[in-house]
């Protein structure tokens, strides 16, 4: 698969709407390219706000959380391993429901349709086992259908009160 | 100036805002009898500034005043134009500036020590005002202009090193489990201190 067969950014934008998402707060992702100009472009009600790193944006996350908001961490793989210790001290620790929208930056076409942990990059193999580690619940979007695992991420996050993560396998279609 | 009398003329001084305080604030707050609304960044080095900022940018109504260290501030600076680039109201955030590190426990250099022009740093980051305090009588002076401000505004409080209390003839103790776990009970606390105030459910 390449870019734009994908599911589409305005997909996205509803489902995290239906998903009653409120803030859109991130370190941009290249996977994710679209939904990100679609936020910017302001295609939807959903506030942005970025941060300089993903440490940043889960605690901000975590601040509009207890503030009564419904955000979403969006980054990519690569933010994930940045941000461990943040992620095991507010979504673990002091476990404050956090989603996470993550994408499999650098993911070869030869491991499309196959699992992501045969990957020959790291960047990509590394993500489902440091979440199992975690233990963080996950689902993977690789069709239209997988989106109401959105709505999933955030029941789950707030039952467990802690972390779930959704992870953008392909990259998101420019429509 | 010390921190405790930092820390009690911010206190005096919050009226409802909430403050979200790192390890030397948090320990002098806790001392003062300070517990209302309040959200400890422990233990995690450099997370208050964007703590404070998500519960600014749910509730801007609502003020809130971070007491950041400076060896945390260092760890995550690019959140100083985290802040100001999503421009919270009524932000307030300090830094104590002691030029140490494990404050009071066993004290050691924070890269810069207290040469660092924090403020120039916020400045440049984009916050509306930026001071450098050195007394109690100073800060006094300055909190109603800082509280006033629509912000951020920031402020590098200079405060002298508590003494160490540790060494080879009293080593270090076990760390309580509170310090693991009170920073999930202050947020749910404060979860539900918002939601009375706002009028919704507490998540």
């Amino acid at each position: 698969m390449t870019a734009g067969t994908g599911i589409g950014a305005s997909e996205y934008l509803e489902a995290l709407q239906q998903a009653g998402v409120t803030d859109f707060v991130t370190v941009p992702d290249f996977v994710q390219l679209a939904l990100h100009q679609a936020i910017e472009g302001g295609d939807s009600p959903i506030r942005l706000v970025r941060t300089c790193n993903e440490d940043q944006a889960v605690c901000v996350a975590a601040g509009l959380r207890i503030g009564g908001r419904q955000p979403i961490v969006v980054i990519q793989n690569q933010g994930l391993y940045a941000c461990i210790n943040t992620v095991r001290a507010v979504a673990l620790d002091a476990r404050i429901p956090t989603v996470f929208l993550i994408g499999q930056f650098g993911r070869e076409n030869a491991n499309l349709g196959r699992p992501t942990t045969e990957s020959g990059r790291r960047v990509v193999s590394l993500l489902e086992p440091l979440l199992d580690t975690l233990q963080v619940p996950h689902w993977g979007l690789d069709a239209s259908s997988d989106l109401a695992a959105m709505r999933a991420a955030f029941e789950t996050a707030a039952a467990r009160r802690g972390a779930a993560a959704l992870i953008v396998n392909q990259p998101i279609a420019w429509h | 100036m010390r921190i405790g009398q930092a820390c009690q003329c911010i206190a005096q001084a919050r009226g409802e805002r909430v403050i979200v305080a790192t390890m030397g604030a948090m320990f002098a707050l806790d001392a003062l009898g300070v517990s209302e609304a309040r959200l400890s960044s422990v233990p995690l080095m450099g997370g208050a500034a964007s703590l404070g900022l998500g519960l600014s940018l749910a509730n801007p109504e609502v003020g809130v005043i971070v007491i950041d260290g400076d060896a945390s501030l260092l760890m995550q600076l690019g959140g100083l134009v985290s802040v100001a680039d999503n421009a919270p109201r009524r932000f307030l955030h300090f830094v104590v500036q002691n030029g140490t590190q494990f404050t009071g426990a066993s004290n050691l250099g924070v890269p810069g020590g207290k040469d660092v022009d924090f403020g120039a740093l916020a400045r440049a980051a984009g916050y509306t005002r930026a001071l450098r305090i050195d007394t109690v009588e100073a800060l006094a002076e300055a909190l109603p202009l800082l509280l006033q401000e629509d912000g951020p505004a920031f402020a590098a409080l200079v405060v002298d090193a508590e003494p160490s209390q540790f060494g080879a003839d009293r080593p270090q103790p076990e760390l309580p489990d509170r310090q693991f776990q009170r920073m999930g009970l202050e947020a749910e606390q404060l979860a539900s201190w918002y939601a009375a105030k706002t009028g919704a459910a507490a998540s």
